[in-house]
This record gives structure tokens, sequence and C-alpha cells, in this order.
């Protein structure tokens, strides 16, 4: 807490205008906090909250190295943990089916991956989870934003807007059937605009790109901090190809993984992938498979797997930590997934 | 404008980077240049454990290097849908599309053909798959205003000869095709001129045809839509059941840099596929072809459906009047075009016909009884 400002990381322009403005420990910076730091010596803020960061991490590693004990960590109790979770937030979908076998919805602090065919459904469900995270409060929401990673480039925005004018429509009814005051000033600021305008669109033409913006996330998150989904549609196409080392993309899957779990925890926000399925050819028959091979498969905690049966949509509930594996019926109408 | 913020974004993924222009600390520059790390990829292809090891540098450091590159290579990167929405300029909207020419088939489509992705069009032989992309080879060429995107067409022959006399058939008729346009604008266009022939019968001549070949069309400006006749042919003959895995490497290679052309040209890409007897009941399913009931599917498997945005069907409705034989344009025979899947659009379809001027759907309400009365 008490290291020179001079020996910290930082870039040298940013470590001489500290000291030039008479910085002198790294104490003094954390107690003046992002928005003073900006301020005072003529960065922007999240240059500032960067710097911060950094000096917070190097304070722990000193902390940790001089202390000889572990860093801190918050412990709590089993009961304690049921109780968080059971408070946790769902988006839900609106097919009622899915909801029920999912226990509620898509849940918070997860990620729940769909996997399914080409045209089965994967993005339409998850265009629809990014207007059902925004619905209010008062309509049994989480008043949430969304962020949205195509890899794909099958992210129709006028899709969207049917789905959103739809849900706005059905917000509507409730409010006209029930006639309640906070139903009616929640309607003033839900709206198609205001739907759209908290998606938050990243295009990912690569793995790379897709690293890159998995990265920064977490700081996109601390600004953005009603987020309450990010959706990567879809996780396996930048990696199915011009990969000549599996091994690297085995590695390169589970430390995306390992980030997007953290990411879900710290933000209290729900992580929805879509995955491809590939062909496993068996002794006598071949079956359709997620995508990504086995490793993979660990990664999700929920796994939905979206499939036909004649011209039925059905939803299969995989993998679940406390849902029984089930299946329902779903159709795509012009305004949800029902 | 849009090209040049592409190509500075993949320069800077893959080429040798001068870290001296990076907001770093100079001992994490050095540290780069002594572990002889040139590229951005290469940062990111390590995992933090090792990029420590390597540079010997603290976590703390190593995760301010991971977000300093992050943030330069996505700089920019982020749109609300809103914007999406709101995006009305022809050179970046979404709601640009490419016109197929006729309004039933372009309402079908909500549209046309989206610019950025690659649309499949499959079906039996003769169902009209040749008529419809020379018809798109045509359309692109008129003016934004018309639903063209003003440049010309690739269009890659993989096993038969490039249909040169019915093209100039087509090029004849487009005043009466495309009755929407004035005829002094249909009169510039020189539209033989703009559409570049690439014969493709294997797989390295193909590789080669869209690593190279068309790249250079595409930057140039000089097309803006990628006709591929057909992908089915050229994995007919070489590959056996045992190959399953080299042939699913190859579709999935060639969709991705089909792909990324799309994406960064702003191209569409039209792949024609033929078509199989469906081995399963749920691919049958898929392709709602109870209209027809044959049970077919388009070929190439689950692999190549993959890297597809949208899958259309054509096919033809059985006629038991129709006798064999008969030139296509004299018949009035009625085909289906259907979606099979798009991220935007219902599953649907509509009927049209092939004339002398073209391809042209059928309104239901208008032209249908008119239509089967000629029969």
């Amino acid at each position: 807490m008490q290291r020179d400002v001079g020996s910290l990381p930082l870039a040298p322009a940013l470590r001489a205008r500290l000291v030039a403005a008479g910085f002198q420990t790294a104490q003094e910076l954390l107690d003046t906090g992002p928005c003073g730091l900006s301020k005072e010596i003529g960065i922007s803020k999240e240059e500032a909250l960067e710097a911060l960061q950094v000096v917070r991490q190097e304070c722990h590693s000193d902390a940790t190295q001089t202390a000889g004990a572990p860093g801190t960590s918050r412990k709590c109790t089993a009961l304690e943990l049921l109780e968080q979770e059971q408070a946790q937030g769902f988006i839900i979908t609106f097919c009622s089916a899915l909801d029920n076998i999912l226990g509620g919805g898509v849940q918070l602090t997860k990620i729940t991956e769909i996997c399914g065919e080409p045209g089965v459904g994967k993005t339409q469900l998850c265009m629809q989870l990014a207007v059902d995270v925004q619905i209010p409060e008062c309509f049994g929401g989480l008043a949430g934003e969304a962020v949205f990673i195509d890899t794909e480039g099958s992210f129709m925005v006028d899709r969207v807007v049917d789905v959103a004018t739809a849900c706005v429509q059905h917000c509507q009814l409730i409010a006209e059937a029930h006639q309640e005051e906070d139903h009616l000033k929640a309607l003033e600021t839900f709206s198609l605009e205001s739907i759209l305008s908290h998606i938050y669109y990243f295009r990912c033409r690569d793995y790379i790109e897709l690293l890159a913006q998995v990265y920064l996330l977490p700081d996109f998150l601390s600004e953005h901090s009603k987020v309450r989904l990010v959706v990567i549609d879809g996780i396996a196409f930048p990696f199915r190809h011009d990969f000549e080392d599996l091994s690297l993309r085995t590695r390169l899957l589970n430390g995306l993984a390992q980030q997007l779990i953290i990411i879900a925890n710290d933000h209290k926000a729900a992580v929805v992938l879509t995955n491809q399925m590939t062909t496993r050819i068996g002794q006598s028959q071949s079956t359709l498979v997620p995508a990504l091979g086995e490793s993979w498969g660990h990664a999700a905690t929920v796994r939905l797997i979206f499939h036909w049966d004649n011209n039925q949509r059905l939803a299969t509930l995989y993998k679940s930590p406390s849902q029984k594996e089930s299946t329902i019926p779903y159709h795509i109408t012009v305004s949800a997934l029902l | 404008m849009q090209n040049d913020v592409e190509s500075f974004e993949s320069k800077l993924l893959y080429q040798e980077m001068d870290w001296d222009q990076f907001d770093l600390n100079p001992k994490v520059i050095a540290a780069l240049k002594k572990a002889d790390i040139k590229s951005v990829k290469e940062i990111l292809n390590l995992s933090e454990a090792d990029l420590q090891r390597l540079m010997k540098l603290s976590s703390a450091d190593i995760q301010y290097l991971l977000k300093t590159i992050s943030r330069t290579l996505r700089k920019n990167s982020m749109l609300t849908a809103l914007q999406l929405y709101q995006d009305k300029h022809h050179l970046t909207s979404q709601h640009q599309k490419l016109s197929l020419g006729c309004s039933v088939l372009d309402n079908l489509l909500k549209g046309g053909i989206p610019l950025v992705g690659i649309t499949e069009l499959a079906g039996e032989s003769s169902a009209g798959k040749t008529q419809i992309s020379l018809q798109l080879c045509l359309c692109v060429q008129y003016p934004y205003k018309y639903g063209g995107l003003e440049s010309g067409a690739v269009y890659i022959c993989t096993e038969d000869v490039f249909p040169s006399k019915r093209l100039q058939q087509l090029i004849d008729q487009q005043h009466k095709l495309r009755a929407d346009v004035p005829t002094e604008i249909i009169q510039k266009i020189k539209f033989g001129n703009s559409i570049f022939i690439e014969h493709a019968a294997d797989l390295d001549t193909f590789h080669n045809c869209i690593t190279k070949r068309i790249s250079l069309l595409l930057t140039r400006g000089m097309a803006r839509l990628v006709v591929v006749d057909s992908i089915a042919a050229l994995f007919r003959c070489e590959f056996g059941v045992s190959d399953s895995v080299t042939k699913a490497r190859y579709l999935q290679t060639f969709g991705a840099q089909l792909h990324s052309l799309s994406t960064r040209f702003r191209t569409p890409i039209m792949c024609i596929n033929q078509v199989t007897d469906a081995v399963s009941e749920s691919e049958a399913a898929q392709c709602n072809c109870s209209a027809v009931d044959s049970r077919v599917s388009p070929a190439l498997g689950i692999t190549w459906a993959n890297q597809l945005l949208m899958r259309l069907m054509v096919s033809r409705v059985s006629q038991p009047e129709q006798s064999s034989g008969v030139a296509l344009h004299h018949t009035g025979s009625v085909r289906t075009l259907r979606v099979v899947f798009a991220p935007h659009l219902p599953s649907s379809f509509c009927y049209y016909t092939v004339k002398l001027e073209g391809v042209k759907g059928i309104n239901p309400l208008h032209d249908m009884a008119s239509c089967f009365k000629n029969l």
C-alpha cells in the first residue's frame, strides 16, 4: 500500500504525470478513485480505471507475498450459497415449457449452451433472451441489458425488432389488464428504441477477435453494470477451421470457458453460448453430437439440445446441475419462440 | 472506407508489430522483443501462464498487456442494435439486400439476398437453380435504387459449361423483366462485360480460385456477387466413406474462406447445391418437402449446412400434362422456391415460372389462375 508510485508497472507517460501531480504512494491513488484521478491528471476515466486495476493487483500480490497468507477470501456456509442461488434471477423465455424444464428460465451466474443443427432456432432464442432480459421488474423481468457477440453474422436486426415489438405489446396488455401505476410508469421507458439501444452488439470475424473481445468484457461489464446477459452466437464457428493443432484449440477453449465462468459470477450475468452439431461415426451408425469435442462438454453448466422430430422442433435439457433431463416441443412464431 | 478499416485490423492481427507504438511499459516492450513475439495473434494464442514464463513478467503486467492489445484491436467495435436498425446507408445497412429482379421473390425474402453470408440454393436438376443465379448476375449490376449493387459478378463453374446463350437471351430481355427500371438506365449497363466466368473442376483449382483470383476482382470493386455452380460437384467423385474427415475439412475451409470474403467485401455468396435422397427423417422433415413429397435433402450434410446463413430450395411442382424434352423457356411449368432456414425469415415458399425474360414469381392472388390456364 505504501508502494512508491514510481515503481508501479504503469506506462511511463502515465507514471510521469502522476508523479508530477504530486502522488507518492499507491494508497493515495486508490483513495482518489477513478473520477478524481482522471480529473487530476487529465486522462480519460477508462484509463484511470485501468491504472487503478493495475495498482490494486500489484498491491494485492505484494500483500500476499509479504504476509505469506492466502489472499482475501470470502467464507460462507452451504446454506448461504443455497439462499444466494435461489435468489438468483432467471431470464424468462416466454416459452413456459422451456422455462419449466430449465427450472425457471435461463439462470444468471451460469453458462447455458444451446446446441442444434442449422435452422433449428438457436439464434432465435438468443435474440429473444436479449429482449426478455430487459423486461421491467414489475412485469417479472430483470430490467437488464444485453451483450451480443456475433461470430457468424446471423444477427439480423429486423428479426430483433419483431421480437421486441411483440414483447412491448405483451407488457402493454398486462398493464391494461391490471391498471397499476408502476406498470404504466415502466412502459414509459420500455419501448422498441430503448430495447434496441441496450443490446450491445460486437461482431467478431475470427477466433482472435473473439479472444480479444472476451478479455475486454470484464471492464465493459463494470462500466455497463446493468448487463445481465452475454450471448456468444456461435462459439463453434471460429474454432472449427484453421486449427491444425487441436491441443491449442482445446487450451484456448478451456481458457475462454474459465473467463466466462468468472464473468458470469462476478457480474451476476447469464452467459449463453450456441454450438453446432457434428457427426460422430459409431460402430453401426452415426449420431449427431455437439461440436468442439468432449472436454468442451464440461464448460457449460446447462446444456440444451434443439432438434427435429418429423416436423416438430424439440428442446432437450441434456445437462443441468439441478433439473432432470427432459424434452419439450416448441415453435417459432413471428413474435417469439414458444 | 469500410475496406480500409477491415484490412487494417487484419494486418494488426498477423503482421509483425512495432511494439514501440503501443502504450506499454518499456519493460513489457523489451520483454516482447526478447521473447521474439512478433504479432498480436502470437500473444493471444499463448496462455497467461506461458506469457508470464516467456516474458518473465508479473501477472498484472500480462493482464495489462492483454487488455491493451485487445483494446487496440477492438477499438470502435461496439454498436447498439438501435444503430444497426437506424443505419439506412446503402454501404453499411443491414436493410440493404440484393434483389432477385422480381417483387414476388423479393417479398418472400424480405428484400432479397443478404449481403454478408453464404446463401445456398439447392434443388434437383433443371429445377431452375442456374436460371435464378444468372438472373442475380444481372440484378447485381443495377443501381442501389433498383436493388442492385452497381457492380459485376463472378460465376464459378465446377462442372457444366457456362450457359452463355441463355445469358445473352436474358440480357436482351432485361427491359421486359425489369419494367420497374427506366429503359435509359438498362441500356447504359453493359451486362456482358461485368460477368467474370471462372472454371474450377477440382478442389485445388477451386481453392486457388477463391483465395487468389476472385479476391483480386473483389478488392478492385469489380464484382459484388460470387456464384458457385455447384459446390456439390467438387465433392462428388473424390471422396469415399473413409475420407469423410478430409471431406469435412475441405468443406469447413471453403466455407470459412467464402464467409471471410463475404464479410470483408460485403458481397453475397450464392452456392448452388444438388440434392440427394434424404437419409433420415429429420433431414426430410427440415426441408419440409411435403409439397413435393420426394424426400430429398441438400447434399454435403451438416458440415456444409453449418457454414450457411440461408438455405433455399427449388423444386418442380409435378404437372401430369408436362411432356419431357420441352425447352425451359417455352414451358409454363410451375416451380417452388422455399425458404428452408434463415435467421430473419419464417419457413415459407412461393411459386415461380421460368420465362424467356427470366424467373418470375407468381403472385397467388393474380397469376395462379392464368398460369395454370396456360398449361
